[in-house]
Parts: C-alpha cells; sequence; structure tokens
C-alpha cells in the first residue's frame, strides 16, 4: 500500500525535505486516480512512480500551489506511462508463464518463473520512477523561474477545480441515488463549518 | 482429509500477498495462484510427485479473483486437493468462484473502503493533523480489512471447502459495501471546502465563494462523470505544461 499516491506522496516527500508538500501532491493525486478500479484486465495510472515524480517535480519548483498544479500534472502524465509499461509487462508475463514445453509443473519452475516476473515489476516501477525524476531534474534547470506571485493565486483555483470535479466524479462512480446526494450534502455543510471555523 | 498445519497455512497466507506477481493476459493470476498453492501441494503429495505435477500444471491454469479474497479459493482449493477431489470437480469450482470472489472484493475494496480510508486521511490532515498521522490511519484502517479479510478467507474457503460458494452468498460481508456508501458520500462531501480553504484560501473574492465554487464544480462532476473526467486530468495536464513552458508571461 506503500504505492498508493497518500503514502508515496509523503514519503517522497520526506526524501526530498517537504512531506507537507509530498502529501498534498499525493493527495490531490489520490483523488485523481480513486475511480480506476482494476476489475479484470482494466489497469489504471501506475500510481506510485506517479506519487514520486509529482512530488519531485513540485519540490524542483518554487513553493506554493504553482508548484503543486506543475508536479500533479507531471505525475499524471508519468502515471499514464506507467500504465502502458504495465501492459508491456503483462505481455511478457503471458510468454513468460507459457514457455513452449516447460510447462509449470515442478515447484521450483513455477517459484522461479513467478518471482522472476515480481522482479521484473521492482525493475519496471524503480526505471519509470528514475527516468521521471531525472526529466523532471532537466526540465527544472531548463525553465527555473515559471512562478508568480499572482500564478501562484490562479494555479490554486485550478488545482482545485480539478480536484473537486473529480471528486464528484469519484462519487459517482462508486455510489449514486439520493441518499448518496443527501449524505454528501451533510458532508459538505460540516465540511463548511469546519472551515469557517478553522480559519 | 489429511489436515494442514499452521505453519502451511501461515504460509499460504503469505504467498497469497504475492498472488498478483506474475499476472498476465493469458492466465491473469494463474501463476500467483500456482505458486501461493505450494505449500499445500507439496504437503499433500509429497510420495507422489506425478500428482504433484498434475496439480500444480492445473492450478497454474487461468484464474482470476480479487487478489484478497484469493485466499477463499486458495484454501478451498487445498482443501478439495486433501480430499483428492477429481480434477474436472477442481476446475468446474475454479470457474464458478472467480466471478463472486471479483464481484465482492471490488465493490468492497476497490468502491468503499480504499477510497474511504484515502479521503479520510486527507480529511484528517486538512483538519490539521500532522502528515505522518494521516498516512498512519489510511495504513492502518485499510489494512485491517485488507489482513482480515485474507485471514477470514483462508479460515472460510478450508473450513467450507468446495461449498464456499453458499457460504460467500450467506456472509454479512455482502452488504458491507452498501453499509459504507453513506460514510463515504459524508466524507467526500467534507473534503471539498477544506481543500478549498486552502487552495484558493489567497483569492480575492473570499474562502466563502472559493468553497462554493470548489462545491458547484463537485456537483457538476457528479451530475456529468463523463466530461467532468476527461475535463479535470486534460485540464490538469495543460493547465500545468502551461505555467512550465510560458511561465509568468502568461500572467
Amino acid at each position: 500500500m506503500i504505492s498508493r499516491p497518500i503514502v508515496a506522496g509523503p514519503l517522497a516527500g520526506l526524501l526530498l525535505g517537504d512531506p507537507v508538500a509530498g502529501m498534498w501532491a499525493g493527495a490531490i493525486l489520490e483523488i485523481l486516480s480513486l475511480r480506476q478500479l482494476p476489475i479484470g484486465a482494466n489497469r489504471g495510472w501506475d500510481t506510485g512512480p506517479a506519487a514520486v515524480a509529482a512530488v519531485a517535480a513540485a519540490l524542483r519548483w518554487t513553493a506554493g500551489p504553482i508548484a503543486l498544479l506543475v508536479g500533479v500534472g507531471f505525475g499524471v502524465v508519468v502515471g499514464w506511462v506507467g500504465s502502458w509499461s504495465v501492459h508491456w509487462m503483462r505481455q511478457f508475463n503471458s510468454r513468460l508463464v507459457a514457455v513452449e514445453g516447460q510447462p509449470l509443473d515442478t515447484p521450483s519452475r513455477l517459484t522461479v518463473r513467478h518471482l522472476s516476473a515480481v522482479f521484473v515489476d521492482l525493475f519496471r516501477a524503480t526505471a519509470l520512477t528514475a527516468a521521471a525524476v531525472a526529466c523532471i531534474t532537466l526540465l527544472a534547470t531548463a525553465l527555473a523561474d515559471a512562478a508568480a506571485g499572482l500564478a501562484n493565486v490562479v494555479a490554486g483555483l485550478l488545482l482545485l477545480a480539478f480536484a473537486s470535479l473529480a471528486l464528484g466524479v469519484d462519487l459517482r462512480m462508486m455510489a449514486r441515488g439520493r441518499r448518496v446526494w443527501t449524505a454528501a450534502g451533510v458532508g459538505a455543510v460540516l465540511g463548511v463549518i469546519l472551515a469557517i471555523w478553522l480559519r | 482429509m489429511a489436515a494442514l498445519g499452521r505453519t502451511v497455512r501461515l504460509r499460504l497466507l503469505l504467498r497469497s500477498l504475492l498472488v498478483q506477481g506474475s499476472w498476465n493476459y493469458r492466465t491473469m493470476q494463474g501463476a500467483g495462484l500456482g505458486f501461493a498453492l505450494i505449500p499445500a501441494l507439496t504437503r499433500l503429495y509429497r510420495d507422489d510427485p506425478e500428482a504433484l505435477g498434475e496439480a500444480l500444471r492445473s492450478h497454474s491454469g487461468f484464474f482470476n479473483a480479487h487478489p484478497y479474497l484469493s485466499t477463499v479459493a486458495l484454501a478451498a482449493l487445498a482443501r478439495m486437493e486433501s480430499e483428492r477431489t477429481g480434477a474436472e470437480q477442481v476446475e468446474r469450482f475454479k470457474r464458478a468462484i472467480v466471478s463472486p470472489l471479483g464481484s465482492l472484493g471490488d465493490r468492497l475494496v476497490w468502491a468503499r473502503w480504499r477510497p474511504l480510508c484515502a479521503l479520510l486521511a486527507f480529511l484528517i490532515f486538512l483538519l490539521g493533523a500532522p502528515w505522518w498521522v494521516a498516512v498512519g490511519v489510511f495504513l492502518t484502517s485499510y489494512n485491517a480489512i485488507h489482513i482480515g479479510l485474507r485471514i477470514w478467507g483462508l479460515r472460510l474457503g478450508w473450513r467450507e471447502g468446495r461449498e464456499v460458494g453458499h457460504a460467500l452468498m450467506g456472509s454479512p460481508l455482502r452488504r458491507l459495501p452498501d453499509r459504507l456508501t453513506i460514510p463515504l458520500a459524508v466524507v467526500s462531501g467534507a473534503v471539498v471546502p477544506l481543500m478549498a480553504l486552502t487552495l484558493g484560501g489567497a483569492v480575492d473574492v473570499g474562502p466563502l465563494s472559493t468553497i462554493g465554487i470548489a462545491l458547484a464544480l463537485a456537483v457538476a462532476g457528479y451530475g456529468r462523470p463523463g466530461l467532468a473526467n476527461r475535463l479535470a486530468v486534460l485540464g490538469l495536464v495543460v493547465g500545468s505544461l502551461a505555467f512550465v513552458l510560458l511561465g509568468s508571461s502568461l500572467w
């Protein structure tokens, strides 16, 4: 479960020096990827590398919402590329478990093939994460000053807009009906009261 | 019926954690199921390598279920093997159990429990808890059900054997996804205003207006999920690219 963005994000942030920014990037990526249910052969974004890349990108930039927006946007792209790498790995695994003339009929052969696939996955995710972090390092060096005071506000609003839209979609995908509306409304009222109180 | 000792059952449980390790388009979780069953099969067929080979080949064929509930099938198959059930019956059982396990696990874990735990953790963070408390809440609450399901499945599968399908039908777990719907909706609703308070807090129009905009967008997302989904993801990528490429010259 450390591959979920809400865990991988703050942990990557901790390694890079800012776990709170990591938590924000991870939580927003989590909201964006909640509706991707790994049912059957369905493959969603590869959320672990996406979260690490998002945090690495966010912390390469200046602080604030603009960094978060850039980070999460980059994370989405990495997650999407990651989902294709998962597809290729699954094709590789199809060949690995069905080598002609070598049926999986001994414990050692089955164990070796299965664990090989596990290590291939580990290598794939590590390579993807490393490539993403290298890529953002190059980008950050070339385009260092992308922030301004006003841009930060707009970036925050954009991020909020996308996350709110996505949360609505998440809820619709998972549950629907009048009960759900009412419960979400009650939650929203509670949230508003808490927000006013916290302010 | 040859009993499987505690150590073998523990090994089945631990190996079930890797059941998706060699997921592929040909047999899906098949090789993972065979891998997880090795401790039980080597114990049951220790004097008969030919039967062991046949059982491994059979169990490494097609199989796919929710990974957390795969222990139900694992234990039931181990029990059937211990009773020397015929290969055709075992194959029929595997085909029949795939859908109920998948459907129950997907609805309960992917569509309810995981989002609920993640959003609850985010909500706690938004309310001011340190990040590590939020992460701890997510990991603890999520894994309580995750590990609990695996252990419960292992016990149920071993106890019921080939009748485990009937036991699943009468299980209280079937009603749990519906019971989690309301808490999930409440937490989802509460996250939006609190997120708006932080992300849109610096805007001149005031926090209440920002919260209103965020709630309206969440409602729009709920009402038109297809369009909103594309808007949210594409907009995010295009927006962040615009910031990267054009930077402060945009504003």
